[in-house]
């Protein structure tokens, strides 16, 4: 090792305290980025491998744009096409298994039902039968499936299953075997392709087309697809299947939430690790002239802090990826369950990409380096002649600089920016806000700490300890209030987050009792992701009708469309019957004409999401592609509910989605009872006729209502929970400012013990300059967090989500609960250091 | 009259072989208005004397008595109280802090008894004005020079009115102009005020203020001289004494 490698690793080792603290600050970050970056591929490939497993290996896989089924005349005319070995269609669909269908012992989520032509099939790919036989074309109420799912499932050859379908319950024999399933994803079951359409209410469609082709020559096989491709038109996809796109979305979105928490965490990291270093060169004024003395270069100076950083982001970044991926992959072992349970995914084990690797290193590593840049170039600069000099502390003594004139200007543009309510403007601000207010800092930091240094002398430190510490603190007002920031920061997240959260659930809970109003729900298992979910033909509805005592019965259908170039989700409403039970969130446009227009012409209703990301008002066109070519709507109204708030959406009638989709199964039901009928009774005979649908489950309007809201009141402590995690930055920020002072002052500290400072006056005294410290940046955080939720909530309700900004009084009362929590905490430490210091050794100390 | 009485005070550092004797077996004892000079080459057991009396360390064996009082029966708590209500440091390095004016740093012992601020600083100023720093008491110590740095170390060392000042090289740092006013002072603070005061240096010229000279060479008391009137302030009578002693 050279003599840089071997100075900095010496000087580490002998601050072990403060080593630690600014090595775990850089852990802290890049285990946030990595272990949330391991979440969402590892959800992705759960996703894809689910959804792909089916298609095997194939050449060529042919769907529609839409992700909806499409007439088999689309197979024969790929079948025109020159240079296909084999060709077949299916129609195959997800079928979520509702709890304890097959039996209490069963953990069979969800099974991918596929209807195939058996010969066309075989040609494609070789079914391996094990026992029994495959199926053949004139099978009906037969199936093939694997042995692992018939011993999940504790059937043998001959034995029936059942499956929920839109026809109600069936049953099919089981023909055949096929060997253990060793893919993760979904069991898939097996039966003739005209089977699955009559289950399904499809006649004569299918929904995939898997080919295999002549030629394994890239040219050729590219041709040929480019062939295909002419042959169907604009609206199918080769290639990868397109449904499933609102998982997706929802998965990204989070993501890129959990990464800005990321930065923040690694932003306040670097904060840790400048005022580390800057102390170091402060402390070390001695060594450098020395070395300098001796003949050490500037580029050596440069070298020596930069190695010691150097030593530190790689070993932080190391144990930050380390524990990162523990994080991840208990996370995900936590929610797998959960995501079983409402989106039947199947969780494999935790994905880790190369690239991620590589990133999170050269953050860390590259964070920690650039934040010792500064001091290192200030220390290159000490000359020879401070070895010779004796080490006297200095004052800063520092006038408003440039610096605070700037913070100044830009939060003065930041509350114009407020003012004006343009959300571009308004998010510049928030940006604005926090470096200005990262910018002002030193200067505020003496009158901040004037005021509650008064307030604390108040409370318990007197004998002037109190004053002590605030005259530490404003010793160093850049220290301060670098430390201070970064407890903004992270105080900043849980005032802003709550804000938002606030804001949010208030402006849910309206919504939800709006739109999901009636007395009865009757409810798929997969709720706002409808893809996947099993519907019932009319017949369910007009039984429901049919019973006494029930008023109104409003269904809601189901379509994925592409519109604008997006996946959107459609919703078949009776534009009728739906205002009699539930009703949307009107944001433009005006209910009663929207209704009667839905019902006349090829209209829709778009949800505020859809039509802020796709840009559209009431009275545009937009084109919809759909199973019977390119069709185009008009924008009636501009209205959410509860269930799709988050996904684009468009509401349309029943009738128009059966004109162009050719869909009519009713994947959600909701009822009104009238008001002289007998509530128990109802409900039994609901039962009773569901009992053949087992795919729904019957709720009532209320306790949903109080369901969603105890779980958004759950959610509001896991949150917060969360949030204070990601503060924890904040405290190691503290926590290392303070030590650095204690270890910085020890000559001073012996001095105060020698002239008759009790241990417990010490402690006092650094607990106080904690608390001062943790009330400064508490003080910043709330402005802050007050600003950044007011950005996120107006974001959110400009990119069309129904949200009214609430101010987040549980939000302030969590942040100053945490800033004084962890003004406590961080001085536990370093005040029992002070405390307990000897005082001969002390007071010789250099 | 005996204030302070020293009973064979030894002090070990380390165990076993590597064992090192600061302090061996040392008899003083020092009386109010009396200033002593402990003198000796370095490593001989100055300091450590200085701080085993004034209960900054704790002995290995022997005692330290003040006011009748042995330090070595006192809880940390009780000892921290007696250091600040009966002994005043003065240290080389002054040790003053730097945010603080010259009153405050004066006060800074009173302040931590209780005594209100403001009477702490009146109290303070009373004793800057008599060690000559009257028109300095809003001075920070940057804004101060060594010798009068010191002299607000000397006025945060009286400010409880302590029996007993104890220096350590308090002219280890000052030019010798500063060095014979810091002498001076600490001799007015013994034979003036009534102090005693114990006063750790190597400098035969600042010894040669004291009242007497203890001569300390490898942990044990190896000779005493009482500069006569007619010695004062003459270094080389003192050298002359050490080399007897050597």
């Amino acid at each position: 090792m050279n003599l840089q490698g071997t100075l900095a690793a010496r000087y580490l080792w002998g601050r072990k305290l403060r080593t630690f603290l600014t090595t775990l600050a850089i852990t802290f970050g890049t285990l946030v980025i990595f272990g949330m970056n391991i979440v969402l591929p590892t959800m992705l490939q759960a996703f894809q491998t689910n959804i792909l497993a089916a298609s095997g290996q194939v050449d060529v896989t042919i769907t529609h744009k839409t992700g909806e089924a499409f007439s088999d005349k689309a197979l024969s005319r790929v079948k025109t096409v020159a240079g296909i070995r084999a060709i077949a269609g299916s129609l195959s669909r997800t079928i979520n298994i509702p709890d304890g269908y097959f039996g209490r012992a069963r953990k069979v989520t969800a099974l991918t039902l596929t209807g195939i032509e058996p010969r066309e099939a075989q040609m494609l790919r070789p079914y391996p039968i094990k026992e029994g036989r495959f199926l053949r074309s004139g099978d009906t109420a037969a199936a093939v499936i694997t042995t692992s799912l018939a011993d999940s499932l504790g059937l043998q050859l001959g034995d029936e299953l059942h499956l929920p379908t839109p026809e109600g319950n069936v049953a099919a024999k089981i023909v055949g075997l096929l060997p253990a399933r060793t893919l993760p994803g979904n069991e898939e079951v097996l039966v003739t392709l005209h089977e699955a359409q009559k289950w399904f209410d499809l006649p004569h469609r299918i929904n995939t087309i898997e080919i295999n082709l002549d030629t394994t020559d890239l040219a050729q096989r590219e041709a040929i697809q480019r062939a295909i491709e002419a042959t169907l038109g604009r609206d199918y996809t080769l290639g990868a299947l397109s449904s499933g796109t609102e998982i997706l979305a929802s998965i990204k979105t989070g993501q890129a939430a959990f990464n800005l928490f990321g930065f923040l965490a690694l932003f306040m990291g670097g904060f840790i690790i400048f005022n580390t270093f800057r102390t170091i060169v402060a402390e070390r004024r001695h060594d450098i002239g020395m070395l300098r003395a001796v003949g050490a270069s500037r580029r050596t100076i440069i070298g020596l802090i930069l190695a010691e950083g150097f030593l530190q982001g790689i070993v932080g970044t190391v144990v930050g990826i380390v524990l990162g991926y523990l994080m991840g992959a208990s996370l995900l072992a936590l929610m797998a369950p959960i995501l079983t349970q409402f989106v039947h995914l199947e969780m494999g084990l935790p994905v880790v990409r190369p690239v991620l690797i590589l990133v999170t290193v050269i953050l860390g590593v590259g964070v920690t380096l650039l934040a010792g840049l500064l001091p290192a170039f200030s220390a290159s600069r000490v000359t020879p002649l401070e070895a010779l000099r004796p080490s006297v502390a200095e004052v800063a003594q520092r006038t408003a600089g440039i610096g605070v004139v700037i913070g100044v200007g830009l939060i003065a543009l930041a509350v114009l920016g407020l003012v004006s309510g343009h959300m571009g403007l308004t998010a510049l601000g928030g940006l604005m806000f926090l470096i200005g207010l990262v910018l002002v800092a030193p200067a505020l930091v003496r009158p901040i700490a004037a005021v509650f240094s008064a307030l604390i002398a108040l409370a318990f430190a007197r004998e002037g300890t109190g004053t002590l510490a605030q005259s530490n603190l404003t010793r160093q007002p850049a220290r301060a209030a670098i430390t201070a920031s970064a407890t903004m920061i992270g105080l900043a997240i849980i005032v802003g987050m709550g804000g938002l959260i606030w804001s949010l659930s208030g402006g849910f809970l309206d919504i939800l009792r709006r739109s999901l109003g009636s007395d009865y729900l009757i409810m798929p298992p997969s709720v706002g992701i409808w893809g996947s979910d099993v519907g019932a033909r009319q017949d369910l509805a007009e039984s429901l009708r049919a019973i006494s005592g029930v008023e109104v019965v409003s269904t809601m259908r189901f379509a994925a469309a592409t519109a604008e170039g997006k996946p959107i989700s459609l919703l078949g409403i009776d534009p009728k019957l739906y205002p009699q039970v539930a009703s949307l969130t009107f944001q433009a446009g005006d209910s009663r004409t929207a209704y009667g227009k839905l019902a006349d012409e090829r209209t829709l209703i778009a949800n505020g999401v859809f039509a802020a990301q796709a840009g559209l008002q009431v009275g545009d066109t937009v084109r919809l592609s759909t199973p019977t070519g390119q069709k185009e709507y008009q924008i009636v109204a501009i209205a959410s509910d509860y269930l799709n708030a988050k996904i684009l959406t468009a509401y349309i009638s029943q009738d128009n989605l059966q004109r162009d989709f050719r869909k009519s199964e009713d994947i959600f039901i909701q009822v009104n009872l009238a008001p002289d009928a007998d509530q128990a009774k109802v409900e039994q005979k609901m039962q009773a006729i569901l009992e053949d649908y087992p795919q729904f489950k019957l709720v009532s309007g209320k306790s949903y209502f109080e369901e969603n809201k105890q779980v958004f009141d759950s959610i509001f402590i896991i949150y917060f929970v969360i949030l204070g995690v990601l503060a924890f930055p904040s405290l190691i920020a503290l926590l290392n400012t303070l030590a650095i002072g204690v270890i910085e002052r020890t000559r001073e500290i012996g001095m105060l013990r020698a002239i008759g400072a009790t241990q417990r006056q010490v402690r006092r005294m650094v607990v106080a300059e904690s608390l001062l410290l943790a009330a400064i940046g508490t003080a910043f955080g709330l402005l802050a967090g007050l600003y950044l939720g007011y950005v996120l909530v107006l974001g959110l309700s400009v990119s069309g989500f129904p949200v009214t900004y609430v101010f987040p009084y549980a939000g302030l009362v969590a942040a100053i609960a945490v800033g004084l929590l962890f003004g406590v905490l961080a001085a536990l430490v370093p005040a029992r250091h002070a405390a307990r210091m000897e005082i001969v050794h002390a007071l010789r100390y250099e | 009259m005996i204030y302070v009485q020293v009973e064979n005070l030894t002090k070990v550092y380390g165990k076993g072989e590597t064992a090192v004797i600061a302090l061996d077996h040392v008899n003083l004892s020092v009386d109010t208005g009396e200033l002593v000079a402990v003198m000796g080459p370095s490593g001989c057991g100055k300091s450590t004397l200085l701080h085993l009396m004034g209960g900054l360390d704790r002995p290995t064996e022997g005692r330290v008595i003040i006011e009748g009082q042995a330090l070595n029966d006192l809880p940390d708590e009780a000892l921290t109280r007696l250091r600040r209500q009966k002994i005043g440091f003065v240290f080389q390095f002054y040790n003053l802090i730097p945010v603080l004016d010259a009153t405050e740093n004066a006060a800074l012992p009173i302040l931590l008894d209780g005594v209100s601020p403001a009477r702490a600083k009146a109290r303070a100023r009373e004793w800057l004005q008599k060690v000559g720093l009257g028109d300095r008491l809003n001075s920070r110590p940057d804004q101060l020079s060594g010798g009068q740095q010191q002299r607000v170390a000397i006025a945060r060392a009286l400010v409880a009115e302590p029996r007993l000042v104890l220096a350590d090289e308090p002219t280890g740092n000052l030019d010798s102009r500063a060095s014979d006013e810091i002498a001076a002072l600490l001799r007015q603070v013994a034979n003036q005020w009534g102090r005693a005061v114990v006063m750790v240096t190597h400098d035969p010229h600042i010894a040669s203020y004291a009242d007497r000279i203890l001569f300390l060479k490898d942990g044990a008391i190896v000779g005493e001289a009482r500069p006569e009137p007619r010695h004062a302030h003459n270094a080389d009578w003192v050298t002359d004494k050490m080399r007897q002693m050597a």
